[in-house]
């Protein structure tokens, strides 16, 4: 039985999305590892799209073109908003983003900013896969 | 009663207290309220009880403007008129319409949505519809099916609609108009004069032809033109013995202001959570369903972005495959093969379906979690865009119409904010995602080549207090003619969000309830 591009997809760029995320050495780094290996928009667009998106945004956004930058402008954008607060989950981020207007439009798709980034780190990790 | 014009001696000379030019959802609304009243009331209709080429070509016009459909195919030119092929779909203005906006250039109604209430009720029963309740969660009470999304109500709100069976009136009113005593039908009786008096402050008579060249007068105490937008205007220009410009036209009113709704496909949206999540309230079972709510944004967000209003609905769908606007999905072509099908016993599956998006023939199994988004949004009154005549004449010595239809800047740009908006609160309320189509991305004026109304033609004749900014006052009478009136959609200022069907006959019903005040 072969294995169909859709589930290759999910499985290498898990993989890598992980390894990039817990090879920070920040406090935060351990943190949502797993929500930002798994974007809950894989499961509702399907992971080739979730690579569409997120290749779009990196040539949007040149500077956030690496896995680091995309990392710390997620955790950098949380710190500036909730400087007191430890740590949120990235659910609560995607949240706070559609609250307060934070969206971005990425092939068509409205989008928080951090899922628009979660997309664009998962794109990077498929290409390295 | 019923006379055929075309066995009339030509000459003839017809009398009444009330004439209404033009027998479809206006004017047979107005017919209706004065059924068995001691008044005779006199109503023509140009075609016959039935579709005739030959009717139909004196509606033929040329598009100058932007591309739009054939004119002699949007519009029916016989007893009951479009409603023979409407397809029932019906919802109130929003207070917010009526309203003077200071982000809307030429918004505005004399009147309020308050106004009209009473006239909305009555209007349901004559159209077929459920109770005269448009409040999304009134009906979620009457079906537990019909669940409200969790969505903030002062960004998006359930915007309801209600379906008519669709009520043809040239079947549904045909008896009751035929028998009626008072009330004298003519067919093939078409007006090609509104005739002023010296002064020009009432008319005198009307001129009316049939195909076959025979020429006749009617005259009446009252007048209500009802023969549809573009032939309103039209027939108003074309009065222009006494008046140079055209009847009711000394401001360059008439025939400006054309307005449809923009019909089109303009974005997806997926469910978050497809299992857990009723859509039932928001979909359409045609000829089942009695209402669904369809996306609007709340008067506050219309405001602080500068739009103008509109609503969404929802069909099953997939990413990435192909939906047509309203133009595109249905033809002249189709429309043809639609009646033909209709008439001939609906024998085989209806045509319509060579213009379904593949998902719609072969859904996929469970509960649906893609969905087209189709935008039914107002077009800013612009009094660049308009109907005109033409130097060419029909078989009746009567010119054409051009249409020229044109937009503003403001009607791409309230497009493209709602969708933004939308899908911001899908997101916010974790409904789901919202995706614009590519041609809604670009922050320009221009429209895809498939931009599409929704057969809705409104304005030309349109309602202001003052004669320099309208044709009609408050009652739907034309300014400076004391005895003329307008009936139907050509009257509104602006288009508001909802087809115009059932706002028309609730004015009908109005106008009437005035006139009642007049032939006493």
């Amino acid at each position: 039985m072969t294995m169909d591009r859709r589930r290759f997809l999910q499985l290498t760029a898990a993989g890598m999305v992980a390894s990039i995320t817990s090879s920070s050495c920040s406090p935060d780094a351990s943190k949502d590892a797993r929500a930002l290996t798994q974007p809950e928009l894989l499961e509702m667009l399907g992971p080739e799209r979730v690579v569409e998106i997120g290749t779009k945004y990196r040539a949007a956004v040149p500077k956030e073109n690496t896995a680091p930058a995309l990392r710390a402008a997620i955790v950098e954008s949380e710190r500036r908003r909730f400087p007191l607060i430890w740590s949120r989950s990235t659910a609560e981020q995607i949240r706070d983003d559609f609250d307060a207007g934070r969206t971005v439009v990425v092939d068509g798709w409205v989008l928080s900013t951090t899922e628009a980034r979660q997309c664009a780190l998962y794109s990077l990790a498929v290409q390295r896969s | 009663m019923h006379t055929d014009a075309r066995t009339l001696p030509s000459g003839s000379v017809i009398e009444g207290d009330l004439c209404i030019v033009g027998a479809g959802a206006a004017g047979i609304s107005v017919a209706l309220q004065w059924l068995n009243s001691p008044r005779n009331v006199i109503l023509l209709e140009g075609g016959g009880f039935d579709e005739e080429p030959a009717m139909q070509d004196l509606y033929r016009g040329n598009i100058i403007g932007h591309p739009y459909y054939p004119l002699q195919a949007a519009r029916l030119h016989y007893f009951g008129g479009t409603t023979g092929h409407w397809a029932g779909f019906c919802a109130t203005f929003d207070p917010i319409d009526f309203e003077k906006r200071s982000w809307v250039p030429h918004s505005g109604w004399p009147i309020r949505r308050e106004d009209l209430d009473p006239f909305y009720a009555s209007a349901q029963k004559i159209l077929e519809l459920g109770p005269y309740d448009y409040d999304a969660n009134d009906w979620a009470k009457r079906d537990q099916d019909l669940a409200l999304l969790p969505l903030d109500p002062d960004i998006v709100w359930t915007k309801m609609w209600q379906f008519s069976p669709p009520t043809r009136f040239g079947t549904k009113y045909r008896d009751a108009i035929v028998n009626a005593r008072n009330v004298h039908l003519y067919t093939h009786a078409n007006v090609c004069e509104v005739e002023a008096n010296e002064g020009l402050s009432a008319v005198d008579g009307l001129r009316v032809r049939t195909l076959d060249g025979k020429e006749y007068r009617v005259k009446a105490r009252y007048y209500v033109l009802a023969c549809c937008t573009i032939q309103n205007a039209r027939l108003l220009l074309a009065s222009n013995r006494r008046a140079n410009t055209g009847l009711g036209n000394g401001n360059d009113l008439v025939g400006r202001f054309f307005m449809e709704h923009f019909e089109m496909p303009c974005g997806e949206f997926v469910l978050r959570k497809p299992q857990s999540t009723k859509m039932k309230m928001y979909l359409l079972d045609y000829g089942n369903t009695k209402a669904r709510g369809e996306f609007s944004l709340s008067p506050r967000v219309q405001k602080q972005y500068g739009i103008l209003n509109g609503t969404a609905s929802l069909d099953p769908g997939a990413l990435g495959e192909p939906v047509k606007s309203t133009f595109e999905f249905l033809p002249p072509s189709m429309l043809k093969a639609i009646d033909e099908w209709d008439k001939g016993g609906r024998h085989g599956p209806i045509p319509l379906i060579a213009s379904l998006p593949p998902s719609a023939l072969s859904p996929p199994p469970g509960p649906p979690r893609i969905f087209h988004v189709m935008t039914r949004q107002e077009q800013a009154p612009n009094p660049n865009s308009r109907v005109t005549l033409s130097s060419e004449k029909d078989a009746m010595g009567m010119p054409r119409v051009n249409l020229d239809w044109q937009f503003t800047e403001l009607d791409k740009r309230s497009m493209r904010t709602y969708y933004r908006i939308f899908g911001q609160e899908m997101g916010r309320s974790e409904v789901g995602r919202v995706q614009l189509r590519d041609w809604l991305l670009s922050d320009d004026r221009t429209w895809p080549s498939f931009l599409s109304g929704g057969w809705h033609h409104m304005g030309t004749t349109r309602m202001a207090n003052d004669p320099k900014q309208g044709v009609v006052d408050a009652n739907c009478r034309v300014h400076g003619l004391g005895n003329l009136y307008v009936a139907g959609a050509a009257v509104y200022p602006t288009a508001g969000p909802a087809n115009p069907t059932l706002t028309l006959v609730a004015l009908s019903l109005r106008l009437s309830d005035h006139l009642r005040t007049k032939l006493v």
